[in-house]
């Protein structure tokens, strides 16, 4: 009786916390730009491909002419599914960014509303405010997955010469799986702040902070990748030059640098992980979001357990 | 069975080295009005977000309808109705949807009827379909008022509610506090610094002073042995005889 | 004079001693000072791997017979190693603009000041210009001291003393760093001023540093054909620089859109004339200075318009009287 009651609370929790967000301009705003680019990440695959193509026809009527032997076109190296390698950038930047603000807003919207004395008065059991956060913070980031796969299935289905075989669209699933999940580390954070910063602003900020840091600096010291590099999925994946020091960083930080553990992830499903890359990581990538958005969870959850009922609003 | 709704005993809260309630033992039978006296930084509302499971004693025990606030906070919850001082409620949503929100927290069965009920019993059923947000502070205290009864508390626990509103608006809240009591046989639980509010609501009163209850007594015995409300006054500043002003 | 200048400085004086109280501008500062460190650190030893695999591959050549004099020696430039540092001033350098403009606005409105400010006799525009000589003057301090601490860094790490031609083409970095993040600043400080509520003022500014910092030259670079190959496109077929010239001409228009988007970004503008001034783009490493600026004078306005246009729209603009309150 009492678990149903429980339930059907945080259902009602959850309900109300998709409303409140869907109301919200700024996440619509971000919501909607991630969606274009997942769009504009189709078509920066098929034109760059499409270029590169055309590059290597042209080179070879020069080198036929010169009577130079052909090398192999680039183009037919690579998967169908790598037309999508841009997709890695989009949701490790955007993506990222929007979850922050997705998990940041679930809990700000609720402080600035200055309901949570009411919250708190009523016959609900400490956890089940985090648990509907919780709950709506994955349907959301879920929706917007989604939304991302459906348009590049679309995509695929658009262009007859990118056709995927049975284990293509397996991979491709595997990929918004894993996307999902790096979300959600980033949107745990937004909650985790959300609920434990005494200003909206620095609620906001630290998690940019840590984001900005999972994603240029650590990339940096454990392979050599400078911050612009970072943003392209091809250099991004360069070697880090043959040294002790990045055998020892990549190995110790490497488990700590989310953003690189995505991006292998996503270079191994989409298909354009270089042959010759080594992770040199202590844990697997796989594992290292899966304890990140795990930790992060328990993290926000206990923040959100520990906030203080009796006041309405932030203090600044 | 205890006719107490509220029992406490040497309740404290302390931050740091400042003792914020000390020593609280205090009751309060079923039906009362009862009026919190004192000062700004007192102590009240302390103590009141201590009976409503909102902030955990320091030390001390307190039972709100025989439920420990501590060790069984949730069913404690059950019983109890809650209105802040300068209450907020979701200003995008309308009046209705924000107390069938609470109303399903709260566990009521059928939200939409008990809805209509308060209302009506508020006199403001216009409100329902209109924004929070474009009410002014009379009509959003109402709707306030109106979130912290659908459930139909045992007690409803009131912080400084006449706070910030017009000479209408209080006589208005005053009228429905007592209804409220009667009608229902809600016990009410009410902070004040206003010793008008008391003398005209409440059936009896306890005052506190830097965190300490210096006074307790029923309106009956006080008006008995001081007479009118400017006895009244003078009762209460006898026993509060340090201004001092700080956090609550 | 004096009344039109004294209350400016009353303003931006008070302004700055705010800002400096504020923990999450510091924040920031010693973010990029530490990022960069890494930065110029990491880039460092990388030289040292690169140097390491030279001394090896001559020495191996040597025992092959081959004359020890024959052996080109690699040049070295020490600018080079601030590739990241740059890149870091980039992204970080923007964020604290915006930050630091987002403040100037916000710490008047949310404790609903601005109104005991405009109430009393001095015109908008002495209240604005006041806030701008304030954001400017802590950029300006922020990064004085990033570059000063490069500088130093790169000369303790590369054990070459920088020359005076290196601290100047510093400085002139440093400077378009400074216009750069004022920017930014001015950006943070218009949404701030202008936003229905506060905090959608830092998430738009937010999105508009994301589309422009991190989106716009990501696609450039990424339609780069040369960065769709692993190596490079024309490395891979083996192509020789003057056929890749004449075979990307006839893919003129593509480069031209690509080029298009890269040129409405103002970090593309920074980072080009940054990169061809330190010499971190291999073409203009070790070229004299002069040249060097008459060809990347065209960013340098790109700079000084984006700032100018910025500055325009928040002068321009009367203060609205509803944009005075927190929410």
């Amino acid at each position: 009786m009492v678990t149903a009651h429980s339930t059907s609370r945080i259902g009602l929790l959850t309900g109300h916390s998709l409303a409140a967000l869907m109301r919200e301009r700024t996440v619509a705003l971000l919501g909607l730009l991630f969606l274009i680019l997942v769009i504009v990440s189709a078509y920066l695959g098929w034109s760059a491909t499409s270029t590169v193509n055309a590059i290597y026809l042209r080179s070879a009527e020069y080198m036929s002419a010169q009577g130079q032997t052909l090398p192999p076109n680039p183009v037919l190296d690579t998967s169908p599914l790598a037309l999508l390698r841009n997709m890695a950038t989009y949701v490790s930047l955007i993506g990222a960014l929007a979850a922050i603000v997705i998990g940041h807003q679930l809990m700000s919207a609720e402080r600035k509303a200055g309901t949570m004395p009411l919250l708190g008065s009523r016959p609900m059991r400490p956890a089940d405010l985090g648990i509907a956060k919780s709950l709506a913070l994955i349907v959301a980031i879920a929706a917007l997955v989604i939304f991302a796969a459906l348009i590049n299935t679309a995509t695929f289905l658009a262009l007859p010469e990118f056709r995927l075989d049975a284990i293509g669209w397996l991979k491709l699933a595997a990929f918004y799986g894993a996307s999902g999940l790096y979300l959600l580390v980033f949107g745990f954070l937004g909650l985790w702040f959300g609920a434990s910063a005494k200003s909206e602003t620095v609620g906001l900020l630290i998690p940019v902070t840590i984001w900005l840091t999972l994603t240029f600096v650590l990339p940096q010291i454990t392979s050599n990748i400078n911050p612009v590099a970072a943003l392209n999925p091809v250099s991004a994946l360069a070697e880090p030059p043959a040294s002790a020091f990045f055998q020892i960083t990549g190995w110790a930080l490497g488990s700590l640098s989310l953003a690189e553990a995505y991006r292998i992830i996503s270079a191994q499903l989409l298909d354009f992980l270089p042959a010759n890359y080594i992770d040199r990581a202590a844990i697997p990538a796989a594992v290292s979001l899966f304890v990140a958005a795990l930790g992060f969870a328990g993290l926000a959850a206990r923040a959100i357990g520990r906030m203080d009922m009796t006041k309405g609003d932030y203090d600044a | 069975m205890s006719t107490f709704v509220v029992q406490t005993s040497h309740l404290t809260k302390r931050y740091g080295d400042h003792i914020a309630v000390k020593d609280l033992s205090l009751n309060v039978e079923k039906g009362e009005v009862f009026g919190f006296l004192g000062h700004n930084g007192a102590g009240k509302t302390t103590t009141i977000h201590m009976l409503t499971t909102l902030l955990k004693p320091t030390s001390g025990t307190a039972l709100v309808c025989g439920k420990s606030i501590t060790t069984d906070s949730l069913e404690a919850r059950r019983h109890i109705g809650y209105v802040p001082e300068n209450v907020r409620l979701y200003d995008t949503m309308s009046a209705r949807s924000n107390l069938r929100f609470f109303a399903k927290l709260s566990g009521v069965e059928d939200a939409d009827r008990r809805i209509d009920e308060t209302l009506e019993f508020l006199d403001c059923r216009d409100l329902a379909p209109r924004l929070v947000g474009s009410f002014s502070k009379g009509l959003r205290q109402r709707i306030g008022l109106a979130q912290a009864i659908l459930h139909r508390p045992d007690v409803l626990f009131l912080d400084e509610p006449t706070s910030g509103l017009d000479p209408m608006g209080i006589k208005t809240l005053r009228d429905l506090i007592v209804r409220l009591n009667r009608e229902f046989r809600t016990t009410i639980f009410m902070n004040t610094h206003l010793i008008s509010e008391i003398s005209r609501t409440c059936t009896s009163i306890g005052v506190l002073n830097q965190g300490e209850l210096v006074f307790r007594d029923t309106i009956e015995k006080v008006t008995a042995r001081y007479g009118s409300e400017s006895s009244l006054e003078e009762l209460y500043l006898s026993v509060t005889p340090v201004q001092t002003q700080g956090a609550a | 004079m004096r009344e039109l200048i004294q209350p400016v400085l009353t303003i931006a004086g008070k302004d700055i001693r705010d800002a400096l109280k504020d923990r999450f501008i510091l924040l920031m500062t010693a973010f990029l000072l530490v990022a960069s460190l890494v930065a110029l650190t990491v880039a460092a030893i990388a030289l040292k791997a690169d140097v390491a695999t030279y001394i090896e591959a001559k020495a191996g050549l040597i025992a092959l017979g081959k004359d020890a004099a024959s052996i080109p020696d690699p040049a070295f430039y020490p600018l080079k190693l601030l590739r990241g540092f740059v890149e870091h001033v980039e992204i970080i350098g923007a964020i604290i603009g915006i930050l630091i403009g987002y403040r100037a606005a916000a710490s008047e409105r949310g404790r609903q000041t601005l109104a005991l400010i405009v109430t009393r006799p001095i015109a908008q525009w002495q209240f604005l210009a006041g806030k701008v000589l304030a954001g400017t003057a802590i950029i300006s301090a922020g990064l004085i001291i990033a570059f000063i601490v490069a500088g130093i860094a790169v000369t303790v790490i590369s054990g070459v003393a920088l020359s005076v031609d290196d601290i100047g083409r510093l400085a002139i970095v440093m400077s378009a760093a400074g216009l750069y993040a004022v920017a930014f600043f001015l950006l943070g400080f218009v949404c701030a001023l202008w936003a229905r509520k506060l905090p959608n003022a830092l998430l738009l500014a937010f999105t508009v540093w994301l589309s422009f910092v991190l989106i716009a030259p990501q696609i450039g670079d990424t339609l780069d054909p040369d960065n769709q190959v692993a190596g490079g496109v024309f490395k891979q077929l083996q192509i020789a620089k003057p056929q890749q010239i004449e075979i990307l001409q006839s893919f003129s228009t593509y480069e031209t859109i690509r080029n298009g988007i890269e040129v409405a970004s103002p970090t593309k503008h920074f980072e080009r004339l940054s990169f061809a001034v330190l010499g971190i783009k291999d073409t203009y490493a070790g070229q004299p200075l002069m040249p060097i600026l008459a060809e990347k004078s065209s960013d340098l306005v790109w700079l000084l318009a984006i700032a100018l246009a910025l500055s325009l729209l928040l002068f321009v603009r009367r203060l609205d009287p509803n944009r005075l309150s927190k929410e």
